[in-house]
Parts: structure tokens; C-alpha cells; sequence
């Protein structure tokens, strides 16, 4: 289900909306040969058990299920493939779970499209803001949704016009960023 | 970021929105967990929103969930309409122009792709 990174990273978009934040940050970052995933939200956090227990396929803290698996899969999928894992709590409340990847491992998986799967996260959170970041070393893309929406006034962002000038803007730091992968 | 741009649309836009006006008297939800993401929930969420602007549903709210446990039969779209919720499961984009067209504009869901009904406070 969870078949490539940018998955990956909507299912950390998803834990950020669940622990209540209004501000998540996204970053996909390479630096030479090593892919920097992160998210960082000003959520409620986890518990110190639930830290500890990020890894373990049998602890969620969602009511009703047994499992939980989106951060484990991400453990072992950094672990497979030689890189880290780690999920912060952060001092002025919220959390930032980042992953480290080799980019030439034969096993990472691809990157994915994330006009596919964060954009739509996106445009239909209202009243949570966005930003991301897609680099490969000085090769920079940011979007921010504050700036999106100050320009914006009352207009939504999933206005099929706005949702258009966002898919453009994403294809665009996917080249610039070189982050466009072959399906 | 080409802000330029989002101003000219945020002209051509805005009056068009002021003259709908009103508040939302529908709400439709897009599950967007990683399966309904998988299983196509841009495309859905994409065909719902072409279909509410080109009719120009003014009192027409769209947002997203996260997973429901319904994994198997995503997408799932759940349109609200004051305190009912009709819930429905395996949405493609033909269904989810008909979900629009159908069930928001005529009233009449489409029975046959309908996984639950329910009412919710508020």
C-alpha cells in the first residue's frame, strides 16, 4: 500500500493532522547521496511510551486498532536499505520524524509523485498550514501556503484554477530538483 | 512561486464567489489515507472539484479524511448534508461526477455505490 516515498510521507501528513497540528513542515532534501526525509508538525505528539514504540508494529494510539503501521514501515525500510530513522520531540511542543536514505541504494524505493499524493493533502486541510521543501544540494523549491493564501484573499485552494497553478508549481520543483523519476 | 499569477486568478475568481455567496449547505469528504491515496483519491478529489466548479456550486465544501479502517473499499467519499452522512466506497471519477450530479445538485444518491447512511451531531 505504502509503495513509495512520497506515500510514505502523506502517511506522516496524515499522523500530523490526527495529533491536531496547523502547521506541518515537508521536506524532501538530497545531499549527494543521501535522501533527507522529514515532517515536522506543532501536533500534540506522542506519549513518551508511544516514542519508544514508534517502531513496533503492535502499538497505535488510534482508537479501535491493533496495528499501526505506517512508522514502522518506515523503520524498516531506512533500515533496510542502510539508513536511519528518528522521530523527535520537540522542545516547543509538535514532533519531526525524519528519515535518512541512500539515494543509489538498489532498494530504496522510488521517490513517488507528490502532486499525487501530498498536493491533495493539501488543498483539502483547511486551516493547516503547508511547507514544502524539495532540494538537491543548492537546487532549492520551497512553496508555502501562507503565501499561497495571502495572495489568495477568500478564494480556496482547491479552486480548480488554484489546484492547476499548484500541480504546475509541483512539476516544476520536481525538475528543478531533478526529482522526477522514471515510473 | 509565480505570485503574479495566483493574483490574476484570485481577480478572476473572486467576484465569481462573491456573487454565490451563501454558506455551505454540503459538505464532501475525500478519504485521503495512504489506500485511499493508492487507490486513486487525487483523481476523485479532482473530478469532484471539476464537477462542483464547472456547475458553479457555490454552497458546495470539499475536504478530506484520513483512514476510515474501510481500506478495502477505497476511495471513499462521504458527502454531508446537515446531521446525515452517506457514505460511499470503491469511488472512481465516473462515480464521483455522479455523486456531484446526482446526489449534491438532484437530491438522489446513487443507491447502488452507497456502503452506509448514519447520522452525526452537528
Amino acid at each position: 500500500m505504502i509503495s513509495d516515498l512520497c506515500m510514505h510521507v502523506a502517511d506522516l501528513v496524515q499522523n500530523s493532522l490526527r495529533a491536531g497540528a496547523a502547521s506541518i513542515e515537508v521536506g524532501l532534501e538530497r545531499d549527494g547521496g543521501t535522501l533527507h526525509l522529514r515532517v515536522t508538525d506543532d501536533g500534540a505528539g506522542l506519549t513518551a511510551d508511544g516514542r519508544r514504540r514508534a517502531c513496533d508494529p503492535f502499538y497505535t494510539s488510534k482508537p479501535g486498532q491493533r496495528v499501526g503501521l505506517g512508522l514502522p514501515l518506515l523503520c524498516q525500510t531506512a533500515e533496510h536499505v542502510g539508513g536511519t530513522f528518528a522521530l523527535e520531540q520537540l522542545g516547543e511542543g509538535g514532533t519531526r520524524v525524519s528519515a535518512e536514505l541512500p539515494w543509489n541504494h538498489p532498494d530504496r524505493p522510488p521517490l513517488g509523485d507528490p502532486t499525487e499524493t501530498l498536493l491533495p493533502l493539501i488543498v483539502t486541510s483547511s486551516g493547516v498550514e503547508f511547507v514544502v521543501r524539495l532540494r538537491h544540494d543548492h537546487a532549492l523549491w520551497e512553496l508555502d501556503t501562507r503565501e499561497i493564501r495571502a495572495e489568495l484573499g477568500d478564494v480556496p485552494l482547491t479552486h480548480g484554477e488554484v489546484l492547476s497553478f499548484l500541480e504546475n508549481q509541483f512539476r516544476e520543483g520536481l525538475e528543478l530538483t531533478g526529482f522526477k523519476e522514471e515510473a | 512561486m509565480k505570485l503574479e499569477e495566483l493574483r490574476q486568478i484570485r481577480e478572476r475568481v473572486q467576484d465569481e464567489l462573491r456573487l454565490r455567496g451563501g454558506s455551505a449547505r454540503v459538505r464532501i469528504v475525500v478519504g485521503m489515507g495512504t489506500s485511499g491515496i493508492a487507490a486513486g483519491a487525487r483523481q476523485v478529489l479532482r473530478a469532484i472539484l471539476d464537477e462542483v466548479s464547472r456547475r458553479e456550486l457555490g454552497d458546495v465544501v470539499v475536504g478530506q479524511t484520513g483512514e476510515k479502517g474501510l481500506a478495502s473499499r477505497e476511495p471513499v467519499v462521504e458527502v454531508y448534508e446537515g446531521h446525515r452522512v452517506t457514505v460511499y466506497g470503491g469511488v472512481d471519477t465516473d462515480l464521483a461526477r455522479r455523486i456531484v450530479s446526482e446526489h449534491v445538485v438532484n437530491g438522489r444518491p446513487v443507491e447502488e455505490h452507497v456502503l452506509e447512511v448514519r447520522e452525526v451531531d452537528g
